[in-house]
């Protein structure tokens, strides 16, 4: 199932930079400068950011730093707001 | 961002929107020296967010409702005399007695800092209203706000198969650019009913000055007529459905106080369900810096009390755009300016203080912008009382601490005698996880104002405490010399 996409809004490729490597739970995965950790991880597929206390499944809401939905592990800092931090070329981040 | 400690400024700005923005340039100009904090990574705040400067722009760039936009976020790249600070959180304001200047703590990533400035202007803008109802916790329940912003900057549609529901005119932009896009938009659906003619031709007095705006929307509607998207009126979100993702929503038809019709529910198969019903002021830090506040639901819940100069009712302290009241980016922006000439007017230089003229000037302009916030206001009231009655048993109030409907009115009802929503705070623990009440405050209110009969601007609001948002210990650390 096609779940995001990342757009070319022109129809035609170029828009985004080089790409850089980022690892998702130590897989690596394919990001763009410029491009959000939670923009990464959605083109991704990943429909669970982050786990609950009582074992629910969230993803971003608000994609503006209100809600902490998105909050996941970056480079060993916990609680990090993924749709506030930019990829950089290999970033790890741990969804819990 | 290590090295700034005791920095003075005369203006700090928090927000680089358009109050903000609009705010910074107006005070440079009058050779104020200013810096703007903001936690986006670029000036434009939520209205004007453009893709990352790594990304090329499709041709002729992202369009923008507000012609004054494009020239706005031109004048704020190119102004080197301003100190821009992007990526960087504002937490707390302080007051300092012996330099008699107000002190904002910011961080960024980890590492802290405390700005010295002899005015503030807080421009935070404003958030999506958050709706609890059966399943918007689920993955794939998004705000319009946030869908809007991943396609618009980051070039990313957040799903498949849409559906819309809310009451903000906002919706009908998302669902066009969703179309656009390639989406399947599946329904838009809205709580209000059908808007009757006398309305409409009432809503001709908007027009004025704002016919860009206007035939966006128009546009978006038409566009989403010619694709055939159901646009729905007098309907409602009921709950999302799935497991561990969104798999469809259930939608309710409503009479016009937006109560439910039985027998009318509908399930309607969406991976993404798109919220949009109002929006709500975001005054944490002007609340934390001890500015008095007003309930008025339909401007955005609890927003700061101002004078005609966009003073609030601390000592230093001015509030532009949405704190002060919802009322869109021509009206913020338009605040802004008008804090900075007031501003301008003690701590400029005397040649370079605006007159009574330039402050009237501004002041006309805000009048005219108001008859179109006005008439959005009217059209497109979130009804509070309404949306929270959608939270059942089992639906979690407040999301980061999980604690659902059920468990605030069972406390509500073994304890009649409480009657402020501070209470229900230390109680419930709803507003003590990581978004601090911003998400479910406003749902607990309404519930105990239908548990006690009281209206909810009886009720207080959640005091609000350094730091505003959560920030590292390590950033705190660094301040101990210069923090007190």
């Amino acid at each position: 199932m096609l779940k995001t996409l990342r757009i070319q809004p022109n129809g035609g490729d170029g828009l985004r930079p080089a790409p850089v490597t980022i690892f998702v739970n130590g897989a690596p995965t394919t990001a763009y400068p410029g491009e959000t950790v939670a923009t990464a991880l959605l083109a991704a597929g990943s429909a669970r950011f982050r786990t609950t206390a009582r074992g629910a499944p969230r993803a971003p809401v608000c994609n503006m730093g209100v809600c902490f939905e998105c909050a996941v592990t970056v480079d060993g800092r916990p609680g990090t707001r993924s749709c506030m931090t930019l990829v950089a070329d290999g970033m790890r981040i741990e969804r819990s | 961002m290590t090295t700034e400690h005791n920095e003075d400024y005369d203006l700090l700005v928090v927000g680089a929107g358009p109050a903000g923005l609009g705010a910074a340039l107006e005070a440079a100009a009058r050779g104020l020296k200013v810096a703007v904090v903001d936690e986006q990574h670029a000036p434009g705040g939520q209205i004007f967010r453009q893709p990352p400067g790594s990304f090329k722009q499709p041709e002729g760039g992202a369009k923008l409702a507000y012609p004054f936009g494009r020239e706005l976020l031109r004048r704020a790249r190119a102004d080197t005399r301003i100190a821009w600070h992007y990526g960087t959180m504002a937490w707390g304001v302080f007051r300092d007695p012996q330099q008699e200047c107000l002190r904002l703590g910011v961080s960024k990533n980890d590492a802290g800092a405390m700005l010295n400035g002899r005015a503030l202007l807080v421009a935070t803008g404003a958030y999506d209203l958050p709706v609890a109802f059966p399943g918007w916790t689920l993955p794939g329940v998004m705000s319009a706000g946030g869908v809007q912003t991943l396609l618009k900057s980051q070039f990313l549609r957040p799903g498949s198969r849409f559906v819309l529901a809310g009451s903000h005119p906002l919706l009908l932009l998302v669902a066009d650019l969703l179309l656009t896009s390639g989406a399947e938009v599946a329904e838009v659906a809205f709580a209000r009913p059908r808007p009757a003619i006398g309305e409409l031709l009432r809503g001709w007095r908007a027009v004025p000055g704002h016919l860009g705006l206007m035939l966006q929307a128009a546009r978006a509607a038409w566009n989403l007529k010619r694709h055939g998207v159901p646009l729905r009126f007098g309907s409602m979100i009921k709950a999302a459905s799935g497991a561990d993702a969104v798999d469809g929503a259930t939608m309710v038809d409503v009479d016009r106080d937006w109560r439910p019709l039985p027998g009318t529910e509908r399930h309607v198969e969406a991976d993404t369900l798109v919220i949009g019903y109002g929006l709500l002021a975001s005054t944490e830090l002007a609340r934390q810096a001890g500015c008095a506040v007003d309930y008025k639901p339909d401007e955005g819940g609890w927003i700061v009390r101002r004078d005609a100069t966009m003073r609030s009712s601390v000592d230093g302290v001015w509030v532009a755009g949405e704190p002060g009241g919802v009322g869109g980016a021509e009206l913020a922006h338009l605040e802004g300016r008008l804090a900075a000439l007031d501003i301008a007017r003690t701590l400029a230089a005397p040649g370079q203080r605006p007159g009574d003229d330039e402050l009237d000037a501004v002041q006309r302009a805000i009048r005219k912008a108001h008859r179109f916030s006005d008439v959005v206001r009217d059209f497109f009231a979130p009804n509070m009382a309404a949306l929270a009655r959608l939270a059942s048993g089992d639906t979690l109030v407040c999301r980061c601490e999980e604690v659902s409907a059920a468990e605030v009115r069972d406390f509500l009802d073994r304890n009649p005698h409480v009657s402020d929503v501070n209470s229900v705070k230390l109680a419930c623990r709803t507003g003590m996880g990581m978004c601090q009440g911003r998400y479910c405050q406003h749902t607990t209110a309404q519930m105990l104002s239908e548990a006690t009969g009281k209206p909810v601007d009886c009720l207080g609001h959640h005091t609000a405490r350094a730091p505003v948002k959560p920030v590292s210990v390590i950033s705190l650390a660094q301040l101990q010399d210069t923090l007190r």
